[in-house]
């Protein structure tokens, strides 16, 4: 783990890769990784390296490389009932959080969108799982989204997220990605559409403590930009879009850092000599995540 | 002649091979005896390096020292119990700078049956305005 070269590669869009490294600038301490080196890792960002530049830029030789990022716990939401009243519609989830199967204590920061509609909920998790009881108005077009920060009681550098897109006034959700990519870089959400009729309404900026509505800057037809703020939370913050398409609502969301990912070469397909794997836990920006590198030689 | 010539033929091919033979299994049983100290030299270097990591993480904000102080052994043992990859059973004892035993109460994730124990000791510097030093003893096996 080094800064690699030029030393701010992360956050520039247009500066080549010379050397590959992750930490961030300036730091002493060990495997405190960039926040912007490590998004440009997700497949889907669009200022993404690729492989091809990993690999050159990384100076191992012939030996194949991976590298996986996720948060030290998983969080999981679902379903449960959905009651529809004369003025709203109720709904229940069921949030778990664990480690491999081990409930993980937690505190849950939830917040609801749909179309304008946007409200949050806190709760705690104690023996790693808990109810979230969600009400929308029916007057709200759908599909909704809900999306749940976990901290970990004992030390809230450990958090951990998921978002659950779900069907409300009969609008089903579409797959994450449908109508645009969300690429954030350097504190900025791009927004690139995937159609070019499609129209945006409300960007939010979440974090466990904070949320706000983002300003938007047309840089075309094709893409918007929104300023990401600074929160001064522990723990990543998350990006949600709304809009339209002709006459389809959507929410899309993704993380910054855009984390889980997984950059390199497929080891899981291929026999490859004198496979290695090192796990570490990270940290971006104050929070913990887990990292798993593979190395291996040439295929046999 | 050619009968005699040919049966001293086959007694040198077969010497040969004995020889050959020899050598094989000479070799198989040098490099197989090595292979099991390699690995377990690996995997004692991996949990090492894993519960080095895990207390170094919990002490860069200070919440290792501060966890010692405010006398949390449940959330310091929470903590490290996520941290540390699954699969590893811990037991952690704190000493003061006189070497004498801080933590009231046992902080582990449970006992395990293993004979291979792992011992790491880490030195930490509390960040509170009066300076103290804690000795952290952290065995680390793996659960069988």
């Amino acid at each position: 783990m080094n800064e690699g070269k030029p030393s701010d590669w992360g956050r520039s869009r247009v500066l080549p890769l010379e050397s590959f490294g992750l930490d961030q600038a300036d730091l002493s301490d060990p495997y405190n990784l960039d926040i912007d080196k490590v998004t440009r890792l997700n497949s889907g960002n669009v200022y993404r390296i690729d492989e091809a530049q990993i690999f050159s830029s990384i100076r191992i030789g012939d030996l194949s490389f991976r590298l996986e990022m996720k948060p030290i716990f998983e969080v999981t939401i679902s379903p449960g009932s959905a009651i529809r009243g004369p003025i709203d519609t109720a709904y229940e989830f069921n949030v778990a959080t664990d480690k491999q199967g081990v409930p993980v204590h937690s505190e849950l920061k939830s917040y609801v969108i749909a179309g304008n509609y946007f409200k949050s909920y806190s709760r705690i998790a104690p023996q790693g799982t808990a109810i979230v009881n969600v009400t929308i108005p029916n007057n709200i077009e759908g599909p909704a989204l809900i999306i749940v920060l976990a901290r970990a009681s004992p030390n809230t550098r450990i958090v951990s997220y998921n978002a659950y897109p779900f069907s409300h006034n009969g609008s089903e959700p579409n797959i994450k990605g449908t109508f645009l990519r969300l690429s954030p870089l350097d504190y900025t959400a791009d927004v690139h559409f995937i159609y070019p009729e499609t129209e945006l309404s409300n960007a939010y900026a979440l974090s466990y403590n904070y949320s706000s509505i983002m300003t938007r800057t047309p840089i075309s037809n094709q893409s918007v930009n929104y300023s990401i703020p600074h929160y001064l939370d522990v723990g990543p913050t998350l990006v949600a879009v709304t809009g339209w398409n002709s006459t389809s609502f959507f929410t899309e969301w993704t993380a910054y850092p855009q984390i889980p990912l997984a950059a390199g070469a497929d080891f899981n397909s291929d026999t490859r000599a004198n496979v290695f794997t090192y796990d570490h836990i990270v940290t971006i920006d104050s929070t913990l995540y887990q990292c798993r590198i593979w190395i291996g030689g040439p295929s046999e | 002649m050619r009968s005699i010539s040919s049966r001293r033929n086959v007694g040198q091919i077969r010497i040969i091979e004995a020889f050959l033979s020899a050598l094989v299994i000479f070799s198989s049983l040098t490099i197989s005896s090595n292979l099991p100290l390699r690995q377990e030299t690996l995997a004692y270097e991996r949990f090492a390096s894993a519960g080095l990591q895990a207390l170094a993480k919990i002490d860069t904000d200070g919440s290792l020292g501060r966890y010692i102080e405010a006398e949390d052994w449940s959330s310091l043992g929470n903590t490290l119990n996520l941290i540390l990859p699954a699969g590893i059973s811990f037991n952690l004892t704190i000493y003061n700078a006189q070497m004498q035993q801080v933590n009231t109460q046992t902080i582990s994730n449970g006992s395990s049956s293993s004979q291979d124990t792992i011992f790491i000791r880490y030195v930490c510097a509390s960040q509170s305005s009066l300076f103290r030093c804690y000795i952290v003893h952290l065995h680390l096996s793996v659960i069988r």
